[in-house]
């Protein structure tokens, strides 16, 4: 074991270097969500023409400050008819696993908390657990629309890990490795794996926008049909950890994958001599795709459980296993050279998008003529 | 430094372990059982990690955590909740319960204790080149037979419950 910095003995030093890293992933998840809060509301604000928060501090900068005190300062309340314990818990079993994903993350090649070669699947693995808060925090609040709305969301999160996950193991077959670090280092140059596997990066975007629960996915604010769904019940800061924090800590994990696995990471210009660059060059990846996760929810309508059930289990899981299969299949056939892949995969990618529209298209006309003909046959019955 | 800490965290690891398994067998609730269940399993995971196993863990908690524990969740609260003895579910049979317990565990300590001083452990986090052989190369003709009989299970299931329509 390696002795601490400034003479500090080892056994010491590994327990203070676990707080200070615990420490400073809190303070970089509620940092983080304030930021990204501020620029929710200022973006959409932006996109639908209207100013946005402006009246506290400079450019209403302290808005979401003033929010956040206000969800700290609120009555600690829970209705009397829900379970206890698990009412309790299930915000924290929504938010830990959340945490422990930052330990994988390579933010700059001096500042990773842990290699673990398995590093990918560590991160998947996280993200399957939080499935577990949603169910217990719609059954605990007692409520018919907690309980359909944790159960949907579980169903949701459930579905989208298939294609999330496979779009990672199409990644991991070109990269040929789990850890974080080799995952970022194999690509230095300006390719970087989307031009290889654009589809991939395409599908892992549309899982990762259900897995985050975001618009056009996001049925927990679908108000009309289940009132906030497993969020009924919550308030104050248990509300504010599960929504707030937990929501915007995931994206933002969620788009740090995405620029490690698809864009270089922390690679860019002047980060062989200055290490620490990576740093910002990471975080101007990962907050690009932040900016157009909430540019899609300014833009896209909400899509109904069933449409969003069909579309993974119809299209997107069909689309991710054919997309695996033709990578696997080009690389044994050609070993040492991602090209035929990369053909493949635009190809692939041309399909989908041209595709997508015209299914559609096809299937709304057979819903039409269906219509169509039950009201002739009614109509002749009559 | 490490040989003082991993039979502290092996201790606490097997104490979750038993007292989660025991509230899985013993608490009344139904819910609590199988979030507890997914407790132990967490801690398996653990146990996994401790013996430089860092695949199976994750592996662990992917498949029993995140899908089986949640599915079993499901199961729970898709069942009509009417009035009933719970004391169907939940037999109360202590004695023979803990005879039966006993006589399981025998054979279970026996096999454990004779792998007390066996073998050495290979280098942590090494695990998963080892693993992907033994399932694709070594065994792959029983890992393809488990799956299609899976595969005939799900079919199977589908075909139960499917209406006429």
């Amino acid at each position: 074991m390696a002795p601490g910095p400034f003479g500090i003995d080892p056994l010491i030093w590994a327990a203070l270097r676990l707080i200070i890293a615990v420490a400073l992933a809190i303070g970089l998840i509620m940092g983080g969500s304030l930021l990204l809060i501020y620029l929710e509301r200022k973006i959409q604000a932006v996109m639908q023409d209207r100013i946005g928060p402006y009246h506290v501090g400079p450019f209403g900068l302290l808005q979401t400050f003033a929010d956040a005190l206000k969800l700290i300062a609120k009555e600690d309340l829970r209705a009397s008819q829900t379970d206890a314990a698990f009412f309790i818990a299930a915000p924290a079993l929504v938010f830990s696993p959340m945490l422990a994903s930052l330990v994988v993350l390579p933010f700059a090649p001096p500042i990773v908390g842990a290699d673990l070669n398995i590093g990918l699947l560590y991160l998947t693995t996280l993200g399957s657990m939080g499935v577990l808060g949603i169910v217990i925090a719609g059954w605990a609040s007692n409520n018919k629309y907690s309980l359909m709305g944790g159960l949907r969301s579980a169903g949701q999160l459930i579905s989208y890990e298939v294609p999330q996950i496979l779009s990672l193991v199409t990644a991991v077959l070109v990269i040929g490795s789990l850890s974080m670090v080799k995952i970022t280092e194999s690509q230095p140059g300006p390719i970087t794996n989307f031009f290889v596997i654009p589809l991939a990066f395409v599908t892992y975007f549309i899982a990762a926008l259900a897995e985050t629960n975001r618009t056009p996915f996001d049925l927990p604010e679908a108000e009309s049909e289940l009132v906030a769904g497993y969020l009924t019940e919550y308030s104050g800061m248990r509300w504010g950890t599960m929504l707030a924090l937990t929501e915007y800590g995931n994206v933002t994990i969620v788009c740090g994958i995405m620029s490690a696995v698809w864009f270089g990471g922390w690679n860019g210009p002047g980060v062989d001599t200055v290490p620490i660059l990576g740093l910002i060059w990471f975080t101007l990846k990962t907050y690009a795709f932040i900016l157009v996760f909430m540019w899609v929810r300014a833009t896209l309508p909400r899509l109904r459980i069933d449409q969003l059930m069909s579309f993974c289990w119809k299209i997107l899981i069909p689309t991710t296993l054919l997309d695996l299969s033709a990578t696997a299949v080009l690389l044994i056939a050609f070993p040492g050279t991602l090209v035929p892949v990369a053909i493949a995969n635009w190809i692939l990618l041309g399909a989908f998008v041209v595709g997508l529209p015209m299914l559609q298209q096809r299937r709304l006309r057979h819903i039409r003529e269906r219509l169509r003909a039950r009201t002739l046959g009614a109509v002749a019955a009559s | 430094m490490l040989d003082v800490i991993e039979p502290i965290v092996f201790g606490l690891l097997s104490l979750m372990i038993l007292g989660s398994g025991l509230g899985v067998v013993l608490s009344g609730r139904i819910t609590t059982s199988a979030l507890l269940m997914a407790f132990t399993f967490l801690n398996m995971a653990g146990m996994f990690v401790l013996l430089g196993a860092e695949t199976i863990a994750a592996f662990q908690i992917l498949i029993y955590v995140g899908a089986i524990t949640v599915l079993i969740l499901y199961g729970v609260m898709f069942t009509p909740q009417a009035p009933r003895a719970y004391g169907l579910f939940f037999q109360k049979q202590t004695p023979a319960g803990a005879v039966l317990a006993a006589l399981a565990a025998l054979p279970v300590m026996a096999v454990g204790f004779a792998f007390r001083d066996s073998g050495t452990l290979p280098p942590r986090g090494g695990d998963l080149r080892p693993l992907a052989t033994s399932v694709f190369t070594d065994f792959a003709f029983p890992f393809e037979v488990a799956s299609v009989l899976l595969l005939a299970a799900m079919v199977g299931a589908i075909v139960l419950v499917k209406r006429d329509r």
